[in-house]
């Protein structure tokens, strides 16, 4: 690695630092300034969360490299809170709760800066094309707008500096609860102070990273370390052969070993560590690992995987199938016949990535007293904890996992993903030692919403009553378990919606396929199987002629209702909440796509203008379509 | 991940000249690395290493822009934010913030470069087809034993497709020159899954003169891009324009006949039909710009009466 | 020329809180502080959705302090008591429950104290936002000044608490069983514009109203329906993982779409409160219901705006425009640019 001459003025203090040839200003504000208020989301310039003032000028510094900033006057979002007093659009973001996991914020704030000092009236609209270039996975944005816009007031003087502060009925309030409390973790995170995993930095730590599977099915015939191992710089390699413990980890089934053991089963699957000095050399010492790989028969497809004759993942699961989930209640087939209208359909989701802005991180080490200490933005560290007890052979409480603060979540570290090479790389060395994911490495390699492809048949009487629903789920739980038997549950039980339905069948089938692994996503099977019945409720209420509300009316629940998995309900608030929408959208009743040219409910209040983008050209009162250049 | 042994700053093009000698063979251009950090990556180029990254980024030669006669001169260190931001641009060029406006997003905006994104060619870039629909070329210099020669490439010559230019090993994009255009009401159309900082599945840009009395075509110009390997210009619809009454049969007859020009393997039948929908779309826009109204009677929404 | 048309379409949805069909568990402990100030110690992992602040505020007025009073200890499996994951939408229920307890406890010990310092029977004892009085008594002090007459009296004021969802697990052949104790309840209006040129599908409106048993950051609560509404605008209309023979093709952003500030609909939130008789809180949850009628709702409304439905997420501009193609040859219409058949 070669050193640059650099120097600038960051925050207002000149540096004279030299930075590596591989940085870009990125690297260089984090890694050699130690300013980690900047992160990286991506590295590829689409998340915004590196974002800096470079002259005056905000720029996405991970696309910058470090030298093109040479001589430059550089402000960072550590810079914007002058003597620990946050600025005015720091306050307003914590005031109108505008940071959830605060990953993406510290980005965002700056680009909410440049947009005010760009225009300090700037409109909603065109606060939102400022912001276009920055991404937020927790928020919606809806409440980061607010924010600026509170600035933007306070800033321009149309409001005061009081609209900052706690409400007044914040500090006297009957009660807290139903208060909005401002966020208590706000302020750490608008002003990037709050350390992440990948922020943590501990003297003499060393680098990790991970050989991954090119093929989704092999057979593992070599694996000689032994180059990588001797590599000046290189302080440990780690294999499965190293793990001293019960090798396998999952949340139902524990059929995952922490490195691939004797076959690797995905695309991106771990096979190996190496723990370096700097990340460079981690780098370099993969290269010299030496892999030799017997591709096996894969599959892709669920039905192909539960075909006869299909290449079988695990030997505990010879028909690839995971879990199997039924609901049975009364008596579908004898109703479907006595129905007046039976409709049948197809529908497919697909498997969506977490891309929370975090990507996967740890930073593991031994404390004094040999307890195995591993710091990861985990959203379980109490499973994780027994899981690596076993793995690596250490009582419980000689293992400690800290949570470290999440940059998001959603399912996607909830399962135990690389805390176990961690764990076992600090072990071995003797030393701690940091993990960070590159973007790619965590879309490639960690689980993914399960994909789905669902067979529904309803039955309904004439007046639109559901008197049977048939549903046939079937998910990709790709290489690994995972979470897939308590997403096959979930969907199964909430598949038939809330609706009072006297006969019910319900089938959810995970399988085992060479494909991402299937885990965890925020509401877990339910998404899936609930699209299925509420589009196929407005078929239905189509072919009824009946409004899509009032069909759910006619089969909601109500109080003390029997549920598909036969519980009776205690209070069950579905009408207020049909009628709650019903009231506040405006909703006019007709059958879907029925309505005709006579409706007045489009385009009111609640719904924005379409965007066309150029808000920032606009003239004041100019009409839409007509843009000013 | 991008490595060099060296990254050099030069402050005129002899110096960029005098770099690029030195390290013939092992050199790299970089203007406002934009396009190159994300190919350095995983999943892509994977780790790339030049023993030289020339950085022309403060070259002065490559500034600014300068209208000659009825061309604009723009230096290959234009950014799309200048097109937004600079008054003299925006008043030369109307079409370009409504394309740059278009283009990533505010932070990517300042750091790339219109010549950056014709260099990089992809078939879907935004800032060829307009460049293309005002007649535009690009010069390139290079220097041999001492001395500097130019040549002009007209753009639809200079991209050859996905990626691939015409630009030679030792040479550098100094200018690109462009029709200025005055009277012209402008159009530019992008699809793309989203929003914003959204790579197009097609664009269009289109530029349309009308004749004194607004009743007739004068002159149309339409460009391409993402329906083939490189951006295209649309004489067909041009020509067939030029005189012709303005008129929604005339538009939709013109939006028929890109139609064939797709050549892309993928998304086939929905690139046709955006084709014409978008061109169709483009020029009733680029009229609109000239407060000529074609679109047909019936409205979007019909309201009543709002609660 | 082709129009841009709108339409709108409503779902409904319903979820279970914390663990499914098996017994969910959470610990705390809690300790009023020099200061009148409070300690909370619990296994919460905050992930975003703002259970911090959740449970300081639950803190704050179960012991009778201020929210900012409040100081919650790390995660740490070596210092905090268990109270299991992130995820199910479990933490609201599960952990503010307990910490109600803890608190509750603690109270107990300095009640107690302070009734015998006063001479009065305990359940009279009121405290909030750090004071403390004997109601129908003209007793009155700060909390700050009650912890010390407390420890004076060597008394300690620390509680703990565990809170238990009892479910049970299902029935292999026909699913009975009681997976959840609490449910909740939602709905969604999605108001859509649909570009016939394109295919290109835009949210401009969510109506959402939410059971949450009880809201206690109203706030927070709106802000996990507007961030899940968006995830799930995401699913609808252009994320994909794609996988072909095991290899994926959309490794980074660039390729892999997320939903941007441009992107996002007006969200107007109604939150209904129906409480959960089986806790000592009766709030319920919202982060993952938040996100589950979104989807049908935005395809209802396309329906409603071309006549197509879209049956295959997600509903990207060429699978609509597609779909728009296959409806015009079903009905014997004439494609834009061609001359009617």
């Amino acid at each position: 690695m070669a050193s640059l001459d650099m120097h600038a003025t960051v925050n207002g203090r000149e540096v004279r630092k030299p930075a590596g040839s591989h940085m870009r200003l990125l690297d260089y504000l984090r890694d050699e300034l130690n300013l980690t208020g900047t992160k990286e989301g991506c590295g590829a310039g689409e998340c915004g969360s590196c974002s800096v003032f470079v002259d005056g000028v905000l720029m996405k510094s991970c696309l910058m490299p470090v030298a093109k900033a040479k001589g430059a006057v550089i402000e960072t979002v550590e810079g914007l809170a002058a003597r620990g007093e946050l600025s005015v659009l720091q306050k307003a973001f914590h005031k109108t709760g505008a940071s959830q996991c605060g990953y993406c914020i510290p980005g965002m704030v700056m680009a909410a800066t440049a947009a005010l000092r760009s225009n300090a009236y700037a409109d909603r609209e065109e606060i939102k094309e400022r912001l276009g270039g920055n991404i937020c996975r927790c928020t919606g944005y809806q409440k980061i707008f607010d924010a600026v816009e509170l600035a933007r007031d306070v800033g321009n003087g149309t409001l005061t500096a009081r609209a900052l502060e706690a409400v007044d009925e914040e500090r006297q309030a009957d009660s807290f609860i139903g208060s909005n409390v401002r966020r208590i973790d706000a302020p750490s995170k608008v002003s990037g102070a709050l350390k992440y995993a990948g922020d943590m930095v501990v003297p003499g730590m060393l680098h990790m990273q991970v050989l991954r599977s090119p093929v989704p099915h092999a057979r593992i015939v070599e694996l000689d370390v032994s180059e990588a191992e001797a590599m000046p710089g290189v302080e440990g390699v780690i294999t499965c052969r190293d793990v001293p413990g019960t090798d396998g980890f999952g949340v139902f089934t524990h059929d995952q070993p922490i490195m691939a053991r004797d076959r690797v089963r995905y695309v991106g699957e771990a096979i190996a560590a190496v723990a370096a000095e700097d990340l460079l050399t981690a780098k370099r010492a993969l290269a010299r690992i030496k892999l030799r790989l017997e591709e096996l028969p894969a599959v892709f497809d669920p039905e192909a995987a539960l075909a006869p004759g299909a290449p079988v993942l695990h030997e505990g699961a010879p028909d690839n199938v995971v879990m199997r989930i039924p609901i049975r209640k009364g008596d579908v087939d004898k109703a479907l016949a006595e129905a007046d209208l039976v409709v049948e359909e197809s529908y497919a989701t697909q498997a969506i990535e977490h891309a929370y802005l975090e990507p996967e991180a740890g930073l593991a080490y031994l404390e004094a007293d040999g307890t195995l200490t591993i710091q990861s933005p985990s959203q379980n560290i109490t499973h994780h904890r027994h899981m690596l007890s076993k793995i690596l052979s250490l009582p419980i409480n000689k293992v400690r996992m800290i949570m470290s603060p999440v940059g998001g979540g959603f399912g996607g570290k909830e399962d135990m993903i690389y805390q176990g090479m961690l764990g076992l790389m600090v072990l071995k060395t003797r030393q701690p030692v940091r993990y960070i994911y590159t973007r790619e490495e965590s879309i490639l390699s960690t689980a993914k919403r399960h994909p789905t492809r669902t067979r529904c048949r309803m039955g309904l009487t004439r007046d639109g009553r559901i008197l049977a629903t048939e549903m046939k789920l079937l998910a990709d739980g790709g290489a690994y378990a995972m979470s897939t038997e308590g997403v096959m549950r979930k969907a199964a039980i909430l598949a038939a919606g809330p609706y009072a339905i006297p006969n019910v069948r319900i089938d959810t089938l995970g399988v085992y396929t060479n494909n991402t692994p299937s885990g965890a996503f925020r509401s877990f099977g339910a998404l899936q199987s609930e699209f299925v019945t509420e589009s196929h409720l407005d078929i239905c209420a189509e072919k009824l002629g009946l409004d899509p509300i009032e069909i759910r009316r006619i089969n909601a629940m109500r109080d003390g209702a029997v549920t598909h998995t036969k519980q009776t309900l205690g209070s069950v608030s579905l009408l207020k909440v049909l009628e709650a929408v019903e009231k506040s959208s405006g909703w006019e009743p007709g059958p879907p796509g029925v309505r005709g040219p006579e409706r007045a409910d489009l385009g009111g209040p609640g719904a924005r203008r379409p965007c066309t983008l150029g808000a920032r050209f606009r003239k004041p009162g100019a009409d839409d379509k007509q843009e000013v250049a | 991940m991008l490595n060099c042994d060296e990254y050099l700053t030069p402050g005129t093009l002899d110096e960029a000249f005098d770099l690029m000698e030195r390290h013939a063979g092992g050199y790299r251009i970089v203007a406002g690395a934009t396009d190159v950090l994300p190919w350095a990556r995983q999943g892509r180029a994977g780790d790339v290493h030049y023993p030289a990254l020339i950085d022309i980024s403060r070259v002065a030669e490559l500034e600014g822009f300068e209208r000659r006669g009825d061309r604009l001169r723009l230096g290959a260190n234009v950014t799309f934010s200048d097109f937004m931001n600079d008054p003299g641009l925006r008043e030369a060029l109307p079409i370009m913030p409504q394309v740059a406006v278009w283009f990533a997003d505010d932070q990517i905006r300042e750091q790339a470069t219109l010549a950056g994104n014709i260099i990089n060619a992809s078939p879907a870039a935004d800032g060829t087809p307009p460049m293309i629909a005002l007649n535009g070329s690009v010069t390139l210099a290079r220097r041999r034993g001492g001395k500097r020669r130019e040549r002009r490439l007209e753009l639809v010559d200079f991209v050859t497709g996905p990626a691939a230019t015409r630009l030679e090993e030792g040479e550098i994009l100094t200018a690109i020159e462009c029709d200025l255009l005055a009277g012209y009401g402008t159009a530019f159309e992008k699809v793309g899954h989203r929003r914003s900082l959204v790579i197009s599945t097609v664009c269009v840009a289109c530029l349309v003169k009308l004749d004194r009395e607004g009743r007739r075509f004068e002159d149309v110009r339409l460009a391409l891009a993402g329906v083939g390997p490189v951006p295209a210009r649309l004489d067909e619809c041009e020509s067939f324009l030029a005189g012709k009454p303005v008129a929604a049969e005339s538009v939709r007859e013109a939006a028929r006949l890109p139609m064939g020009r797709v050549q892309s393997r993928t998304r086939r039948e929905y690139r046709r039909e955006v084709v014409f929908n978008f061109v169709e779309r483009a020029l009733v826009d680029a009229l609109a710009a000239l407060g000529v109204d074609l679109t047909p009677q019936e409205p979007v929404l019909q309201k009543v009466s709002h609660g | 020329m082709s129009a841009k048309k709108r339409g709108r379409g409503v779902a409904a949805a319903w979820y279970g809180i914390a663990r499914t069909a098996t017994i969910d568990r959470a610990g705390a402990w809690a300790e009023l502080d020099d200061g009148g100030t409070a300690k909370i110690l619990t296994g919460v992992t905050e992930i975003g959705e703002g259970i911090l602040t959740v449970l300081a505020q639950v803190a704050a007025e179960e012991l009778g302090v201020r929210p900012e009073d409040v100081t919650i200890g790390d995660n740490d499996t070596a210092r905090s008591p268990e109270a299991a994951h992130a995820g199910a939408t479990r933490q609201t229920y599960m952990i503010a429950n307990a910490v109600a307890l803890a608190c509750r406890d603690a109270r107990t010990r300095l009640d107690a104290e302070m009734a015998d310092h006063w001479g009065v029977d305990a359940e009279c004892i009121r405290a909030h936002g750090g004071e403390i009085w004997a109601e129908g008594h003209n007793m009155r002090l700060s909390m700050d000044e009650a912890v010390h007459i407390c420890k004076a009296r060597g008394v300690v004021p620390v509680g703990s608490g565990s809170f238990t969802a009892d479910h049970t697990g299902l029935d292999p052949e026909d699913g009975s069983g009681r997976p959840w104790q609490a449910y909740v309840y939602g709905a969604q209006v999605a108001e859509v514009e649909v570009d016939t040129a394109t295919g290109e599908v835009q949210v401009l409106g969510i109506w959402a109203a939410h059971d949450v048993g009880r809201a206690v950051n109203p706030a927070g609560v709106e802000g996990q329906i507007e961030g899940g509404i968006v995830q799930a605008l995401g699913q609808a209309l252009m994320e994909d993982y794609k996988l072909a023979d095991g290899y994926t093709s959309t490794q980074g952003f660039a390729k892999y779409i997320l939903p941007t500030s441009l992107d996002v609909p007006q969200v107007t939130s109604t939150i209904i409160e129906d409480p959960d008789p089986l806790s000592p809180l009766g709030c319920k949850g919202i982060g993952e219901p938040a996100m589950v009628p979104t989807v049908p709702a935005v395809m209802n409304a396309i329906y409603d705006a071309i006549g197509v439905r879209i049956t295959s997420l997600p509903a990207t501009p060429e699978k609509v425009l597609a779909a728009l193609q296959d409806k015009r040859r079903r009905d014997g219409e004439a494609a834009p640019g061609m001359a009617a058949e």
